[in-house]
């Protein structure tokens, strides 16, 4: 059996992070997110895998081309109309029944297997959410599927769709007819499936998580992080206090005098200390430094970040290529966000850095802040609002 | 110039020759034939890509043989002239890289002896002296035809005589064996092995092996048998292959965020303030009163580039010069340093310059790409760029970090000579570490260049101007476009074309400006008045915070802001992408442009 991947969507509530990489590429503990989808297909014993690209593709291409574990074929979605209209890019390499997933939410790889070995011939993954009006609500019938209504105005149901199923090929007939006349949401497609009396299985996911706004990051990369055993490769030199799970990559270097408390993820080619603090549940990409006498914890430093000394960051997160000089602050706090024109009350936030910026030495950040990509900031700032990418604090 | 391969194992010996000689296309691709030993010996040749061979070829039973792709050095493009070549007796086969220098007199002493020749080629000459040195021992005949014999050459024979081996000889050619299990291989470079083993064994100069499929024997050059060191490849077989990307060249223009990286690994201490080589190439370094940069083409300038680097950062004086030229004229003073560049470590003229400063007493070192590659075992020492394999013909990542590793070595002379401090170093890793996101910034603005090069693409002739170190870059950037779209390209020191090459400029003569915020500011800008003056559009490179250049210049591309001379990073590769772009709006055979191949290992 074959198995779809989409991952041409841009994820433009993850802003600034999705300014230069596509929703499904954001890290989660150093992995990016459809690395872990990927691997969790593969692991289920589904060894050709087609996956839609689109937004920033290349990124995609070059990060998987060394994949071992499946064949990886790729198709375009140029625009990205809806999940029926991707998948339907894929047509062409498909010839009896697949699987389809968003690259964009975690699986486990045993909720794959369930899915695949069932035999009925519609299948839908389905999960219990505290919140399901933001996703599509399914209500069923002796484990039969009865109705998914798309993200409803008030609180109903219980069970949400997870956008992954298993479908015969023949699925196709109805796809063609209904993006012929515009609909292009798989789950319409599903439910128009439902009305023509077509049975559609149900199976309960054990884990599938969903990252929307930027702060769930932290909140999955925390739940994750569990999944790491410790490993140290790279050089620890002498008087380096390492406790609990810690990963450290190859050609790291950790000096003298830094104090780890895992869950820690640390990636290849960094270098950290002396004298440096990291707290659970940090994780730091490849080829960062962090300089002396500074502190991270719950945090996620991306690949290729340079932190001053004596800076400080609590569950926050700093983009790719970010430079930030010394004696750097995030305030921790609870605040409230608006997104989308509704407020939201976060609790313990940091700050949220995207890629690129430079922040010069003695700046602090209030909790919740959201800093876009390749901002400057220049020293001494305080830095009480969001700054949109590209701007320059003087 | 040809790639080469041979199997000897318990698969379809077909299917294993086309599928490495896919992977040999680089070095060669205007024919292809492959011969194969099963009831007897059967070869097949096709004029063009391996595709067609591919295509057209019958099915030929057997489980050993060998193929070749083809790039004319001796006689024409056509069937006859492909290999594998017959002896008379259709008996031997033989398949060949290299040339064979006094091919002629040997010809002509054989068709005195009444030899009826089927090809132009200087290697169907071999096949005839196997044959008429053969008295029962495939062996002995190829070493007493080698002894006839001048010039260079990799090439394996197969006799249906002794089905159950292949000979494989070197001499300044590249060829390397795989070893498997119940099945070896032999093959002109690594990638056409790596789907079936990582395991290999390299031979060196005058070396001759006899390949069997539970035995592998090699001989020197005094033909006694002699024990060689097995290697681990660390690449995979996946690195060679292009991951959904449209062209290997787009891949590996894409790959430079990372191989930016791998220059710098466990060299480069942020926290140490540190540059470390190998203790070798430390060691060589130390007592030297000047360099000498030999290279050839994309080599050459990532030499210029150095060139400038170096005497900016130390007193040495640098000379650059061309493999094909140092080897005969240049000087080869005995304190001084001959950095030879190749990305293949193969390269036929760097090699022969090699040889040459090391026959004078000179201090050699390579820098390449290629671990166990010839050039590496000839120098006194060498550093590695550490990118991974490059298969497109037009150089591109190995570019980028031909020049990292030159900076780095600059630095490392400076550091010797205490020319440069601990915090002055600082400041320099510090721009290192950038680049790897300036070069992100630049893919991440593709868009922007695609759009330039639409308006490129009818152009007749496209001139790049620079000042100082992007002199050498603006040649690079000619080179890219004419390697791959065939426009003419010319790159000129911006200075110089009032010296003559404004005769060429006309409406249709686009120019490519490359301007960075330092001195040669005032006069570049000059430069480009004076260009505009005569009709061609400009399209300027310049920094990102320039906000003069859109007055001057009809189209500007931008790269990160970076005050030093590291920007030349972020702009090759703008330049490799508008190459890049302007052959794809062409049509063109991007990765496999005519006439040229990946490593040429002729002179």
């Amino acid at each position: 059996m074959k198995a779809v991947i989409l991952a041409a969507g841009e994820g433009k509530r993850l802003r600034p992070y999705t300014e230069t990489l596509p929703k499904v590429m954001l890290p989660i503990v150093n992995k990016p997110i459809l690395e872990y989808v990927l691997d969790a297909v593969s692991k289920s014993g589904i060894d050709e895998i087609i996956v839609v690209v689109g937004y920033k593709k290349e990124v995609i291409l070059e990060y998987f081309k060394d994949y071992k574990k499946a064949k990886i074929t790729y198709v375009e979605q140029d625009k990205q109309l809806g999940t029926a209209h991707a998948l339907l890019q894929a047509k062409k390499q498909l010839k009896d029944s697949f699987i389809v997933l968003a690259g964009d939410n975690i699986i486990d790889q045993e909720s794959i297997s369930k899915l695949i070995n069932d035999e009925s011939k519609y299948n839908i993954l389905i999960k219990k959410h505290p919140h399901p009006s933001k996703y599509g609500v399914v209500f069923l019938e002796k484990n039969k599927l009865k109705e998914i209504v798309e993200k409803p105005k008030e609180e109903m149901g219980n069970f949400i769709s997870t956008g992954i199923y298993k479908l015969p090929k023949t699925v196709f007939k109805i796809i063609d007819d209904l993006a012929s006349q515009g609909v292009y949401a798989l789950s319409t497609i599903i439910q128009s499936l439902v009305d023509q009396n077509q049975e559609i299985n149900t199976i309960i996911a054990k884990s599938w998580m969903d990252i929307v706004y930027p702060w769930d990051l932290i909140k999955v990369n925390e739940k994750m992080i569990h999944e790491y055993s410790s490993s140290i490769s790279g050089t620890i030199e002498k008087g380096v206090t390492i406790k609990g799970d810690v990963f450290v990559g190859k050609d790291t270097t950790i000096y003298s005098g830094c104090y780890i408390v895992g869950p820690v993820v640390i990636g290849q080619g960094c270098e950290i200390g002396p004298n440096t603090c990291i707290f659970p549940s940090t994780t730091i990409g490849d080829n960062s430094v962090i300089n002396p006498f500074s502190l991270i914890q719950n945090s996620i430093i991306m690949n290729e970040v340079h932190i001053g000394s004596h800076s400080r960051f609590i569950n926050s997160i700093i983009g790719r290529g970010t430079i930030i000089e010394e004696h750097f602050s995030s305030i921790t706090g609870t605040p409230t966000v608006e997104i989308e024109g509704e407020f939201k009350k976060l609790k313990n936030m940091g700050v949220m850095i995207g890629d690129d910026c430079n922040i010069k030495s003695h700046v602090v950040i209030d909790s919740g802040k959201i800093i876009g990509r390749n901002c400057k900031i220049d020293s001494m700032k305080k830095i009480i609002d969001n700054i949109p990418s590209n701007s320059k604090v003087m | 110039m040809c790639g080469i391969i041979g199997y000897n194992g318990f698969r379809n010996a077909d299917n294993v020759l086309i599928e490495g000689l896919k992977r040999l296309e680089y070095r060669g691709y205007d024919s292809a034939g492959i011969g194969v030993i099963g009831k007897n010996l059967k070869v097949f040749k096709e004029v063009g890509e391996i595709s067609k061979l591919e295509k057209d070829i019958p099915k030929l039973d057997g489980t050993i043989g060998i193929g070749h792709t083809r790039w004319a050095t001796h006689g024409g493009v056509n069937k006859e002239n492909a290999h594998p070549h017959l002896s008379g007796n259709k008996k031997i086969a033989i398949i060949h890289n290299g040339i064979i220098e006094n091919f002629k007199k040997l010809r002509e002493n054989l068709e005195k002896q009444g030899v009826k020749f089927q090809s132009q080629t200087d290697t169907e000459v071999i096949a005839h002296l196997i044959e008429k040195s053969y008295t029962g021992n495939i062996q002995d005949a190829v070493v007493s035809a080698l002894k006839k014999i001048q010039g260079s050459y990799a090439l394996l024979v197969i006799s249906s005589d002794e089905p159950d081996k292949i000979i494989g000889a070197r001499k300044e050619s590249p060829l390397v064996i795989g070893v498997g299990d119940n099945e070896n291989f032999l093959a002109s470079d690594i990638p056409a092995l790596l789907k079936y083993t990582n395991r290999v064994v390299y031979l060196d100069d005058g070396e001759i092996c006899v390949l069997e499929k539970n035995n592998i024997k090699i001989f020197n050059d005094k033909n006694r048998e002699i024990k060689k060191e097995e290697n681990l490849i660390k690449w995979d077989f996946k690195d060679a292959e292009k991951s959904g990307f449209s062209h290997f060249m787009l891949k590996e223009i894409y790959d430079q965020p990372d191989t930016v990286h791998k220059v710098f690994l466990g060299r480069v201490s942020e926290i140490e303030r540190t540059i470390k080589f190998p203790d070798k190439v430390e060691n060589l370094i130390e007592n030297i009163n000047s360099i000498s940069i030999v290279a050839c083409g994309t080599s050459y300038y990532s030499g210029l580039v150095g060139k400038y680097f170096i005497e900016k950062y130390t007193d040495l004086p640098v000379n650059v010069e061309l493999s094909s030229e140092y080897r005969y004229f240049g000087s080869k003073n005995k304190d001084s340093l001959v950095v030879c560049i190749s990305q293949s470590g193969e390269t036929a003229d760097t090699l022969a310059a090699l040889k040459e400063a090391k026959n004078s007493g000179c201090k050699t070192l390579v820098i390449t790409n290629a671990i166990g590659s010839t050039a590496t075992r000839v120098a006194d020492a060498y550093i590695l760029t550490q990118s991974g394999p490059e298969i497109g013909v037009a150089a591109t990542k190995t570019f980028t970090s031909q020049i990292l590793v030159l900076f780095l070595l600059s630095l490392k002379l400076a550091l010797i000579d205490n020319m440069i401090g601990a915090d002055r170093l600082y400041d320099y890793i510090l721009h290192l570490k950038e680049l790897s996101r300036k070069v992100r910034q630049v893919l991440e603005r593709n868009q922007e260049i695609i759009d330039v090069a639409k308006k490129l693409v009818d152009s007749n002739s496209i001139f790049f101007i620079g000042r100082g170190i992007n002199f050498p870059i603006s040649l690079e950037g000619a080179l890219k476009l004419k390697e791959i779209s065939y426009l003419h390209a010319e790159g000129f020191a911006a200075g110089e074309l009032k010296h003559g090459p404004f005769a060429l400029l006309t409406k249709n003569t686009p120019v490519v400006a490359i301007i960075t915020n330092d001195s040669t500011y005032d006069k570049m800008i000059a430069n480009i008045g004076e260009v505009k003056a005569r009709g061609p559009q400009v399209i300027a490179i310049a920094d990102e915070n320039d906000n003069e250049i859109e007055k001057h210049a009809d189209f500007v591309l931008r790269f990160p802001n970076n005050s030093s001379a590291l920007s030349c990073i972020p702009i090759s590769v703008i330049l490799q992408l508008l190459a890049y772009h302007v052959a794809n709006l062409k049509g063109c055979s991007i990765d496999k442009p005519r006439n040229l191949a990946k490593s040429v290992t002729v002179e």
